[in-house]
């Protein structure tokens, strides 16, 4: 009994503290994976997988802008206005034109308000959309790809070689790391001017 | 359920009970809030969510107009910067221009008419002025009276003669609480007519001022500010010579000065006269004032150009003389039509509508922006008077004391969101357009015009560009997209006229009275009252008394002896059978016998910021605009006076002749090289980087304004604390502009530095902080991660330059002063910059996220960033351009530059911090003869 109690009040606090952290980084804790109900159950499958939209058709601010932005309900209907017209599906979003009232879409990918990330400077130096949103092309329903987390932010942040990609590649949902990257990526970070010695300053990220 | 107290106490058991369930619910939930993404239904065009878009616009200030530009993220305005194709004012800003977006988003403005305090419509004002006083075109309106502030607008003087034709016995009342009748009467006597006189400062060699402050608040002040500014830059000396009666900015600046009372400045311009072969009865001057006249007479006669400017609270007979001088000594100085085309004198302009309300003769009143009750000196029988009449109305953006005696209250949107026109001083006209839809239910003063001429209802657009149609040409369309977008009317600014000015005709000067002598000047902070309920300009330190919350009057330390007061000590005021409680402020310089006092506080209805804030010294006056007031005879006693400052937050440990060097231009490099540090410290330099942010601020050219502090709170979501934290020392501003003075052999000079964060190279904050919240990156900025830090304080405590501020409350987050918590205010906030919650410390960015905006722009674009791409808001806004920033490792930059001056210095060099902000030194030019 005394053994038992003594193997409880070493391993039991350990156990805690490695649950804890388990539990930290786990999609639990960090949404990753998870989807959510959406007034409309907007497939990126669909459209980019299949259709092969670009990304940028969309998202039209994520050149320009720290927020990527969402499509006003007038993109959905360049197609839409033509092309299943009645489907029940995409009901919400014919009554929000006729209405003048806005698609209310639940947050996916999300960082804290402290954190200042900016997509358009990410996209110009060759950081792909499918590095930190995951294969969205292959996503039924849209889900947090990644953990969002900032020791997974500070990965790439430390060593860029292994995550860019050539611009070209940037809006490209299939793309693969290819075997050389560790070259590429090197070669791609000098021409991309990114000065890494800076990119894990506080001030980078946080105001 | 009652439970005993025992049972409510806590044992074993139920500390266990209590340990498990909160653990329990905070393992239900450990991810985020659920949050929602609302895009447009239809995009505008062009619109990018998050991208700044600016807008040329302009503000009023005092009838007169200053072009800003407008920046808005996703259509809320939430900074304003100077216009620069606004050539008159030199595209600075002032405090006020930096804080009306603060004042857009007040919750204290008016949101909907009134009527005897319920709840109104506009169609009901309009059936009842058209069934009512509008109905009397048959009598030509007679007994209808319009009570206006000064009018520049084109748009809105154009609704005025409308109006008038249609009632063409309308009275029109145009008086300004901060008047220039001094000025106006000078230009009456010297040249027979009105003529703005617009002084060139940066074209005289030698200015002598007399109580005159151009560097002071006013509609004048961003193109003095900027002339002066441009001088000191160029190699071409200029000497100031200052007699004044009080302290003024411009006095801060003086190569010279002396302070007499304010009837002492007649005899001085004329004895000054005298010499230039004007036969001005021989003044009897006591010695010191002889010297001055004699070395500016002398000054003025060698220099090239010479500039003689007097001050509002001076007699026109003064202000007459000085144009005589001027015209003599081929001054720098424009004559122009007025922009305010009224004809009567501010003063006489009111005591008539004063009389006219008291007899009875007005049955329909309207009051259009102004605030007559509060500016007259005996508001309790005006407003009395105003009750009595069967119709009145007023408008504005708040419903203030005279709001309050009217039967109907009115909301008039607030420039920023309004169409309209104004002129500047020197008479370009500025367009104003919205940065935002009206927030509430109101109107623009030219729309309201509009509504009581009862013509076609027409949208403040429409009337503008009716307005200006003729004047478009051809192509308008073109014409008002180009003026609009440039905020300027193209070649809309008057060329000067010529006149002679006559020689002007003596008064008997009489000999000062028995008393004090009050000068009444306008608040720098809040003007004459009209923005009181602005926190940010409540809360931003005076020039040299560092009050905040409430205007202080300044005695000179002999008379503050012969009372028996101190430094904020209470005081009664009297004059006749009118007297007031106050403060006391004792201030060197300040001449014996001479007080001075700031207008614009002790208001009862300006808001729930404004109301109950200092005292209303108009109270002292015969009627309301008289700025000299003589025969004062003040006493200690009263309530117990607290005066609000903010002077001794922050003293730097040392000498004050070591942390503000100043000396004569020709001594100043060795007088910095006694303070060098002999040795070097041991600390390594730091590792090169391609940008090393710096700042070099030009204590010659910072004039005090406070510009920079304003621009800085707004920019960078800098919290209010409110009078009582104050008192605690708490005030938050990251930007301060410390006021020296020093004892020098030729008397007492003043001068300003303003102080942000040092940014050191080896900051005495970062080893201090256990948590590592204090950090440096790689461009030397010293940065302070807000979610790391856990409030120890350690270094603020170990700050020697004391510009760390601590949230001791909840100032931004949940326990804000006054209304500031409420929602329309946080729309002011830059979405940019964390908005920093309680228990955390803060400081100077160097406007990080400015910083960042242009290195994103330069890296899309694959190169460095260039010099004088990043502007803190501070650099932005300062008027005289006194503070620079850039890159100290690129040899070309204005800062890598400027530490090669012979005035470059270091605060706190010996200390060996390494400090990334460092400064020109402030030099005087002395007169001929004296080395300094």
């Amino acid at each position: 009994m005394a053994r038992t109690v003594m193997v409880a009040i070493i391993a039991v606090p350990i156990l805690a503290i490695v649950l804890t952290f388990a539990l930290w980084e786990s999609p639990y804790a960090t949404s990753q994976f998870v989807t959510q109900n959406q007034p409309v159950p907007f497939s990126h499958e669909h459209h980019v997988g299949r259709l092969g939209l670009d990304c940028r058709y969309c998202h039209t601010g994520v050149e320009q802008a720290a927020f990527a932005g969402l499509p006003p309900t007038h993109t959905c209907m360049t197609c839409h206005s033509q092309i299943w017209t009645t489907a029940a599906m995409l009901e919400p979003v014919r009554q929000s034109l006729a209405q003048n009232q806005p698609i209310r879409w639940v947050r996916v990918n999300r960082v804290p308000d402290y954190v200042y990330f900016d997509h358009s400077i990410h996209v110009a130096k060759g950081v792909g959309c499918t590095t930190c949103h995951g294969p969205i092309g292959r996503m039924p329903l849209t889900y947090r790809g990644e953990p969002l987390t900032m020791g997974w932010c500070l990965s790439c942040h430390r060593h860029p070689g292994s995550f860019v990609r050539p611009r070209d590649q940037v809006f490209n949902p299939d793309w693969q790391v290819p075997e050389d990257q560790d070259r590429a990526g090197a070669a791609l970070v000098r021409q991309y001017m990114i000065d890494t010695s800076g990119l894990t300053d506080c001030s980078r990220c946080h105001r | 359920m009652n439970r005993t107290p025992a049972e409510l106490h806590t044992n074993r058991r139920r500390a266990l009970q209590l340990l498990s369930s909160s653990l329990a619910i905070a393992l239900t939930r450990c991810g985020e809030p659920r949050e929602e993404i609302v895009p447009y239904v239809e995009m505008p065009e062009r619109l990018v969510p998050g991208i700044p878009v600016r807008y040329a616009t302009a503000l009023p200030m005092a009838g007169y107009g200053r072009g800003v530009l407008g920046i808005t993220i996703d259509g809320r305005p939430i900074k304003l910067e100077g216009n620069p194709r606004d050539e008159f004012g030199g595209g600075g800003t002032d405090i006020f221009a930096e804080s009306a977006v603060l004042s857009l988003y007040d919750p204290d403005r008016s949101r909907i008419p009134i009527k005897d305090g319920i709840v109104a419509s506009w169609e009901q004002f309009s059936g009842e002025w058209a069934n009512g006083p509008g109905a009397g075109t048959a009598n030509g309106g007679a007994g209808m009276a319009l009570v206006t502030g000064r009018i520049t607008s084109p748009t809105m003087l154009a609704g005025i003669t409308a109006l008038k034709m249609r009632y063409p016995e309308l009275r029109q009342y145009r008086y300004e609480a901060a008047h220039d009748d001094a000025p106006r009467l000078g230009a009456q006597r010297a040249f027979g007519r009105n003529l703005d006189v617009i002084p060139h400062l940066g074209q005289a060699d030698v200015i002598v001022v007399l109580d005159a402050d151009p560097l002071g608040p006013g509609p004048n002040f961003l193109h003095n500010a900027n002339e002066f500014s441009l001088r000191r830059n160029s190699q071409q000396p200029q000497r100031i010579h200052v007699a004044e009666s009080g302290l003024t900015l411009m006095g801060a600046m003086a190569d010279r000065r002396i302070a007499v009372r304010p009837q002492r400045i007649a005899q001085i311009a004329r004895a000054l006269a005298s010499g230039f072969g004007v036969n001005t009865g021989a003044p009897g001057l006591s010695p010191s004032e002889t010297a001055f006249v004699q070395t500016a007479a002398a000054d003025l006669k060698q220099a090239g150009r010479g500039l003689i400017l007097a001050g509002e609270t001076q007699s026109g007979s003064v202000h007459a003389l000085a144009h005589f001088l001027n015209s003599q000594l081929h001054a720098p100085v424009d004559l122009l039509n007025p922009a305010d085309p009224e004809e009567q004198n501010h003063a006489a302009s009111f005591s008539a509508f004063l009389r006219d309300v008291e007899s009875g003769q007005i049955r329909s009143l309207i009051i259009l922006d102004a605030n007559p009750v509060y500016d007259s000196a005996d508001s309790r029988q005006l407003a009395k008077a105003i009750a009595a009449i069967p119709f009145s109305v007023h408008c504005g953006c708040y419903a203030n004391e005279t709001a309050d005696a009217c039967r109907w209250h009115l909301p008039l949107s607030h420039p920023l969101e309004s169409w309209g026109d104004l002129k500047s001083p020197g008479g370009a006209t500025l367009l104003m357009q919205p940065l935002i839809r009206t927030l509430y239910d109101t109107r623009s003063s030219a729309e309201l015009l509009n509504l009581l001429t009862m013509a076609a209802p027409m949208g403040a657009r429409d009337l503008v560009r009716a307005n200006w149609m003729p004047s478009g040409g051809s192509d308008f369309e073109q014409w008002w997209r180009q003026s609009l977008t440039a905020g300027v009317v193209p070649n809309s600014a008057p060329a000067p006229v010529s006149a002679t000015a006559a020689m002007p005709s003596f008064e008997t000067v009489q000999d000062p009275p028995q008393g004090v002598t009050l000068s009444l000047v306008p608040s720098p902070s809040v003007w004459d009252g009209r923005y009181a309920n602005n926190a940010w300009l409540q809360e931003c330190p005076a020039p040299f008394t560092k009050e905040v919350w409430g205007n202080a009057v300044q005695l000179s330390p002999e008379d503050a002896a012969r009372i028996g007061v101190g430094f904020g000590d209470a005081i009664i005021l009297r004059r006749g059978y009118s007297e007031i409680e106050a403060v006391a402020a004792v201030l060197k310089g300040q001449p014996q016998g001479a007080a001075r006092a700031f207008l614009g506080q002790g208001r009862w209805r300006a808001g729930d910021i404004g109301n109950g804030i200092g005292v209303r010294m108009t109270a002292l006056c015969p009627t309301g605009l008289e700025r000299q007031i003589d025969g004062i005879s003040i006493r200690a006693g009263g309530k117990t006076g607290l005066i609000h400052t903010t002077q001794y937050h922050t003293k730097l440990e040392g000498r004050d002749e070591d942390i503000f060097p100043l000396a004569a231009s020709a001594q100043i490099a060795s007088r910095l090289a006694q303070l060098k540090p002999d040795t070097g410290g041991i600390v390594p330099p730091l590792p090169a980087d391609p940008y090393a942010w710096a700042m070099v601020i030009d204590n010659n050219l910072c004039i005090g304004c406070n510009a920079c502090v304003i621009a800085c709170q707004a920019e960078n979501n800098v919290a209010v604390v409110g009078p009582d934290e104050v008192d605690l020392g708490r005030d938050m501003h990251w930007l301060r502009v410390d006021v020296y003075e020093l004892d020098e052999a030729d008397g007492l000079r003043r001068g300003f530095q303003p102080v942000p964060c040092m940014h050191c190279e080896t900051a005495p904050c970062e080893p201090v902080c256990p948590v590592a919240a204090s950090v440096h990156d790689h461009e030397g900025l010293n940065v302070q991660v807000y979610n790391r830090c856990i409030g120890t304080r350690f270094c603020e405590s170990n700050c020697p330059y004391k510009v760390r501020r601590f949230n001791f409350f909840g100032y931004s987050r949940g326990q804000e002063y006054g209304n500031l918590g409420q929602p329309p205010v946080r729309a002011q906030h830059n979405p940019n910059v964390s908005v920093r919650g309680r228990g955390v410390m803060e400081k100077c960015t160097y406007c990080v996220q400015r910083i960042s905006a242009a290195r994103k722009n330069a890296e899309k674009e694959d190169r460095l960033i260039r010099d004088g791409e990043v502007k803190p808001a501070c650099a932005v806004a300062c008027p005289t351009h006194a503070i620079q920033f850039g890159n100290r490792n690129d040899a070309n930059s204005a800062v890598a530059q400027l530490q090669h001056d012979p005035r470059h210095f270091s605060l706190l060099a010996h200390l060996d911090t390494r400090p990334r902000t460092t400064y020109l030194a402030k030099v005087w030019n002395p007169p001929a003869g004296q080395t300094g």
